[in-house]
């Protein structure tokens, strides 16, 4: 058997979609958010794993981290900073935290909407593996410290990876349902220790995250060329035929990134 | 906040006192059992304290001036209320008696607007710091008893849910399924409850200033009777600082009995032209909708039982009657003095009904029961047909005709258009000195 | 009668308004009406009075009772003279409706 493993969850208390008040009685944590600390539970039951919860923000985070233990996180830090930072910064703070964990999990994107990029941040850093957006993550093959995960790609495809372990998962909300914390976790979680840090000194670039309302992109849609009406809305609607326009191509590598930022400029994507 | 209080006396039990519910009668029993060096555990099912609550909109909270001395430094207030109007109005008809008290301006205050999310989080911010142990988002699903009947504690809808205590204390609202579970209720029914529905809609400050002739802090709280649609029961307007509350109250028994909807009484009541004014243009910020337990006395529950007490609106402790319409403060005030007799018997060991029988002397010596005793039959009377649909009619008709000016006519005199209007509303002599009498010795 | 056409403004729709209250929904329904025995029922005091509009009589005779926007007050199970025909608590504790200017 392996040794245990160290697994961080990575929690952002956000204000719920809507409301103005920046007031923490009307904050929470991000559907995706607790599927990625049910993820790290379960993980950490499969694995005699440990689970930090880890949080960079002000005091009002706790609440976030507060809940993660009284779901069965191990321990929680905070990492004290100004709550709007862009997520290069974030990812830069949480470095430290992360350390040498061997799985990190965040939620696809929190509340507030937003780019849902800190992972990808994270694991650049870390330079290790990460697989991020996904709809499945299967706990057997913890032990063997190899991941054998589901990621969502366009047009309802699936793809199967398996993740070496380090590695830094991002989930999406439907991975799985928070579990309900206990009484008695509940009520000693209140009074936990919560670590908290120092913020690492802001990066010379760090810039705080100018906060706008999430607006949808424009996309541009065909429109369907059939004179059958019925056909017509088949083609707006059909989630079972293709909907997007899939084209296999091979290329090397440079040419192939060049090709998938000129196809999603073109489908409106990119501006 | 401390954990000083963390661990009951008794190994036997995980907690001294479970109070169910952080409204305002939850928090100040809480506070006064904190305080007296009691473990509490306050459960409250939502996310915070006051998500859950709604009332129309002014608290008395001198009664804080015992727990939280200087509470109107802190306390999160809209607007303190310095006007005061009773509204009697017909479908085109309004009168109004007015009034205004500079002194109300000014510490220690009467009445505050306040929005109850913010009130009571705060309230409850003083439970948890004298100690209490807040725990939200839990709801409490039942009770739990030994062999005697006594109750021991609580169980709720989390894993591993129940917890015991030495004695449980139900402040869970208007509904208390806990009182209900202990069958301290001897009856349950609809004829005992209104449904309040109200707007909350906002208006710049400036203008909500301008259209009810205030300034700064200062804010109105107007009553009325008349303004239901026809079913038994009354409404209400308050100014916040950039909103006004507008909603109306409504007998549940009445209000089943015909077609409108509560939100159509309320669209129509804003329509009335002693209303309109006043709400015009502003934007529905938020509708919302809670029961209020309007029988006073005749619907009170049994107020004790061994291991458990109850209190506020689970008691049925509310007045609302007409141009009264008060629950927190006696809310706040039977949580403490449950808190305080808890406290009295856990000390001396004996939560028996008996052993907790000062919690019920306590309201029978202040203006808890004593203003309920003194209104019991205000309720009854202000729900009246002939108080809600014949008298406003006859009220208005009289003074419309002392009002109006059409010489060369001579005016007729005062007694006469009394006696026409009384038969006109088709109100008998019989029943308007009798129904005048029991106003007198309710209200006066 | 009450209106004074001048003192008129547009009356927000039933949607608009129950959208200025928030909900933090409950997977599972709180309240669950028996659909059999409202068919049988001719006073049918939920629907006028239930304050959340959320009882709706159907062309066939029966009521369809959707619990997500539901303001936990209890008006229904007070009002409904049918046995058994709402079974009703409270959503699971952090759930349902949140005031916020109330
Ligand atoms: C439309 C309307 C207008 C009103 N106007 C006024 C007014 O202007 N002034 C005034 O003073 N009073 C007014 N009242 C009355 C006042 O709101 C109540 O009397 C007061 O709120 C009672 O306080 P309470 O603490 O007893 O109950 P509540 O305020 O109802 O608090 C009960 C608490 O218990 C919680 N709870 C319930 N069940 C459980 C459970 N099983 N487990 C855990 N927690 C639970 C609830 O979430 C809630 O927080 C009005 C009421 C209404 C409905
Ligand atoms: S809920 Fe009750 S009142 Fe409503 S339709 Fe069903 S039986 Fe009738
Ligand atoms: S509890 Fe109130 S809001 Fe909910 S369904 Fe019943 S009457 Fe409607």
């Amino acid at each position: 058997m392996n040794s245990p493993i160290d697994i961080v969850v990575c929690l952002k208390l956000t204000a719920r979609p809507g409301v103005a008040d920046a007031d923490e009685r009307f904050a929470g944590v991000s559907p995706a958010d607790q599927a990625a600390l049910e993820t790290a539970l379960v993980l950490a039951e499969h694995s005699r794993g440990s689970v930090t919860a880890a949080a960079v923000g002000p005091v009002a985070a706790e609440l976030a981290l507060r809940e993660a233990l009284a779901c069965g996180a191990h321990r929680a830090v905070r990492l004290d900073a100004p709550s709007a930072l862009d997520s290069a910064e974030v990812a830069r703070q949480l470095e430290g935290v992360v350390g040498d964990a061997a799985i990190v999990v965040c939620g696809d994107y929190s509340l507030d909407r937003g780019s849902g990029s800190v992972p990808a941040f994270l694991a650049h850093r870390l330079r290790c593996a990460q697989a991020l957006g996904l709809v499945s993550v299967d706990h057997t093959g913890v032990v063997d410290r190899m991941l054998h995960v589901v990621r969502r790609l366009d047009g309802g495809r699936r793809e199967l990876l398996t993740v070496p372990l380090p590695c830094v998962l991002s989930v999406e909300g439907s991975v799985a349902r928070l579990r309900r914390a206990g009484l008695r976790d509940a009520l000693a979680a209140r009074t936990t220790n919560i670590d908290v840090r120092p913020s690492a000194p802001m990066a010379a670039h760090a810039a705080t995250a100018v906060v706008t309302p999430y607006r949808p992109r424009a996309r541009t849609m065909m429109s369907p060329g059939d004179p059958d009406p019925l056909a017509r809305l088949r083609a707006l609607t059909d989630a079972t035929g293709s909907s997007t326009r899939g084209e296999t191509v091979a290329l090397e590598p440079g040419e192939a990134a060049e090709r998938i930022l000129r196809s999603l400029r073109e489908w409106g994507y990119l501006d | 906040m401390s954990d000083r209080t963390q661990h009951a006396a008794n190994p036997d039990v995980d907690v001294d006192v479970i109070v169910v519910g952080a409204g305002p009668a939850g928090s100040c029993a809480a506070i006064a059992l904190a305080r007296a060096g009691f473990s509490v555990v306050l459960l409250e099912r939502g996310p915070f304290p006051g998500s859950k609550n709604m009332y129309g909109g002014v608290v008395y909270p001198r009664i804080l001036d015992e727990l939280i001395p200087r509470w109107y430094d802190e306390a999160p207030v809209q607007r303190w209320i310095t006007r005061r109007s009773t509204m009697v109005m017909t479908d085109t008809q309004a009168m109004s008696i007015d009034f205004r008290n500079d002194a109300w301006a000014a510490p220690p205050y009467n009445g505050a607007t306040a929005y109850r999310p913010d009130f009571d989080h705060w309230l409850a911010g003083h439970a948890e710091s004298a100690g209490a142990q807040l725990l939200c988002s839990t709801t409490a699903t039942g009770l739990l008893r030994d062999r005697s009947g006594a109750v021991t504690g609580v169980t709720t809808d989390r894993p591993d849910g129940d917890l015991t205590a030495r004695l449980v204390i139900a402040c869970d609202g208007v509904n208390s399924f806990l009182a209900k579970d202990a069958g301290l209720y001897r009856e349950v029914a609809a004829k005992h409850y209104t449904l309040g529905v109200k707007e909350t809609i906002g208006l710049p400050k400036e203008v909500i200033d301008e259209r009810f002739g205030v300034r700064g802090r200062e804010g109105v709280d107007i009553e009325i009777i008349g303004c239901t649609s026809g079913v038994n029961g009354g409404g209400f307007v308050y100014t916040n600082l950039d909103t006004v509350a507008v909603g109306v109250v409504l007998k549940l028994p009445a209000l089943a009995a015909q077609q409108l909807r509560p939100e159509q009484i309320i669209a129509k009541m804003k329509t009335h032209s002693a209303i309109a004014p006043l709400v015009e243009g502003g934007e529905l910020k938020e509708y919302s909708a809670h029961l209020i337990p309007e029988a006073g006395l005749s619907m009170m529950p049994k107020l004790a039982t061994a291991g458990l007490l109850v209190a506020g609106d689970a008691a049925a402790l509310c007045l609302a009657a007409g141009i009264w319409l008060e629950g927190v403060n006696f809310a706040m005030a039977s949580g403490m003095y449950a808190g305080q007799a808890a406290a009295e018997a856990l000390r001396r060991g004996d939560t028996s009904e008996q052993g907790l029988a000062g919690y019920e002397r306590r309201l029978t010596e202040t203006f808890v029961l004593r203003d309920h005793r003194k209104l019991r039959r205000a309720p009854a009377l202000v729900l009246s047909d002939r108080v809600q649909h014949r008298y406003p009619q006859m009220v208005a008709a009289v003074v419309e005709r002392m009002f109006r000016v059409d010489n060369p006519d001579p005016k007729p005199g005062l007694r006469r258009i009394l006696a026409q209007e009384r038969k006109r509303a088709g109100v008998r002599r019989r029943d308007l000195a009798r129904d005048g009498w029991a106003g007198l010795r309710t209200f006066g | 009668m009450m209106h004074s056409s001048d003192s008129q403004w547009p009356e927000v729709s039933f949607e608009e308004r129950m959208a200025t209250a928030h909900f933090d929904v409950h997977p599972h329904a709180h309240i669950v009406v028996n659909s059999a025995v409202c068919a049988d029922c001719t006073s049918r005091e939920c629907v006028v009075a239930c304050p959340a509009n959320l009882f709706v009589p159907t062309s066939d005779g029966g009521v369809v009772f959707n619990y997500e926007q539901c303001f936990e007050c209890g008006t229904c199970y007070l009002v409904c003279n049918q046995e058994g025909a709402i079974s009703w608590s409270y959503p699971e504790g952090g759930h349902g409706i949140v005031f916020r200017r109330t």
